[in-house]
């Protein structure tokens, strides 16, 4: 570009665009999309040994439990009570136990005749608020055993160091 | 579109001027958007747990064909009031002559120790290893957790967590 010459000075935009598109792509991708049965907002404890979901794992029920022991079912996820209305949360054991012993006869049915008395497809992960007492863990566990799932896991977040230390 | 028509070589061509600087803003706004709402994720992980099982039943009779039965320890844990934490902890052998339980001392090193060295002598008699955990109903779950977490990584593979009181199992 000489002085005074009449052509235009234009700044290349291209190499920007590029690199703002490359940027786009990556937070798209890593973009974390709210998953229906996970959620609902839970502090989990840490765990070192937890070990990621198997991905042979088909049918897997969560169950949110809040500080208070309360099961948070998520608005995608909810079950139908006996009002014909969806159940957000509870916290009476009979209530869960009904609801889980609805979801164990589905996979009973779905396991086909002759094979009711197999272990059930479904495994159940529950996923506890680090501050909810015990006793309320428990009684989900305990309802869970009742309707007929042995197959019950904790979830936790995966820590990569020692804890407890 | 602005069209620039240019004299090239004695031939006329048509040069077409894409306007970038529209392009560049949208890309700007979506890369802002992403930025503002990007959280990463916590990585989850699962911890497998022995269920209970039911009180009530009759009698568990011994099979004699059956391979050894584990060697079954119990570690009973005291929560504070208020707070939920580990306050005391005992560990005692299902079944031992030892009438009096060891004290752990709510330390969860001295319990990580003791397990591990329960897991070696385990190995060492090729018997498998239960092992329940008695719990108060106040202890939180951030501290069930660690006592599972650390049972796990002592080597006890078949761990199931149960309340204090037989009454409410």
């Amino acid at each position: 570009m000489s002085h005074g010459s009449n052509e235009k000075c234009e700044p290349n935009f291209t190499p920007l665009l590029d690199l703002v598109l490359q940027l786009v792509m990556f937070f798209m991708l890593c973009a974390n999309f709210v998953m229906a049965d996970t959620g609902v907002e839970i502090k989990l404890p840490e765990a070192v040994a937890a070990k990621p979901l198997d991905a042979r794992e088909d049918y897997v029920y969560y169950l949110n439990v809040n500080e208070k022991g309360q099961v948070i079912f998520p608005e995608l996820a909810r079950p139908i009570g006996s009002d014909g209305k969806p159940i957000e949360s509870t916290d009476n054991p009979a209530q869960l136990l009904v609801i889980l012993r609805n979801r164990a006869n589905e996979d009973r049915r779905a396991a086909g005749p002759g094979n009711e008395d197999k272990p059930l497809r479904t495994l159940v992960v529950l996923r506890v608020h680090k501050e909810c007492p015990f006793d309320k863990t428990y009684g989900i566990m305990k309802a869970c055993r009742s309707a007929g799932y042995l197959r019950v896991q904790l979830r936790a977040i995966l820590h990569g160091g020692d804890i407890g230390s | 579109m602005p069209i620039h028509k240019r004299k090239h070589q004695g031939a006329d061509f048509v040069e077409p001027d894409l306007p970038i600087t529209p392009m560049l803003d949208m890309s700007f706004q979506l890369l802002a958007f992403f930025i503002m709402t990007f959280k990463p994720a916590p990585t989850e992980g699962q911890i497998m747990l022995t269920l209970p099982k039911e009180e009530g039943g009759g009698p568990s009779i011994p099979n004699p064909s059956a391979p050894d039965p584990p060697k079954h320890y119990i570690v009973r844990v005291v929560a504070t009031d208020p707070g939920g934490r580990i306050e005391k902890m005992t560990l005692i052998e299902d079944g031992s002559a030892a009438t009096t339980p060891k004290d752990l001392m709510g330390d969860i090193k001295l319990y990580q120790k003791e397990l591990q060295a329960l897991d070696a002598m385990l190995k060492a008699e090729k018997k498998p290893g239960k092992l329940t955990l008695e719990l108060d109903a106040k202890l939180l779950q951030d501290h069930v957790m660690l006592l599972v977490d650390t049972g796990i990584r002592a080597g006890f593979s078949d761990i199931s967590p149960v309340p204090i009181d037989k009454t409410k199992r």
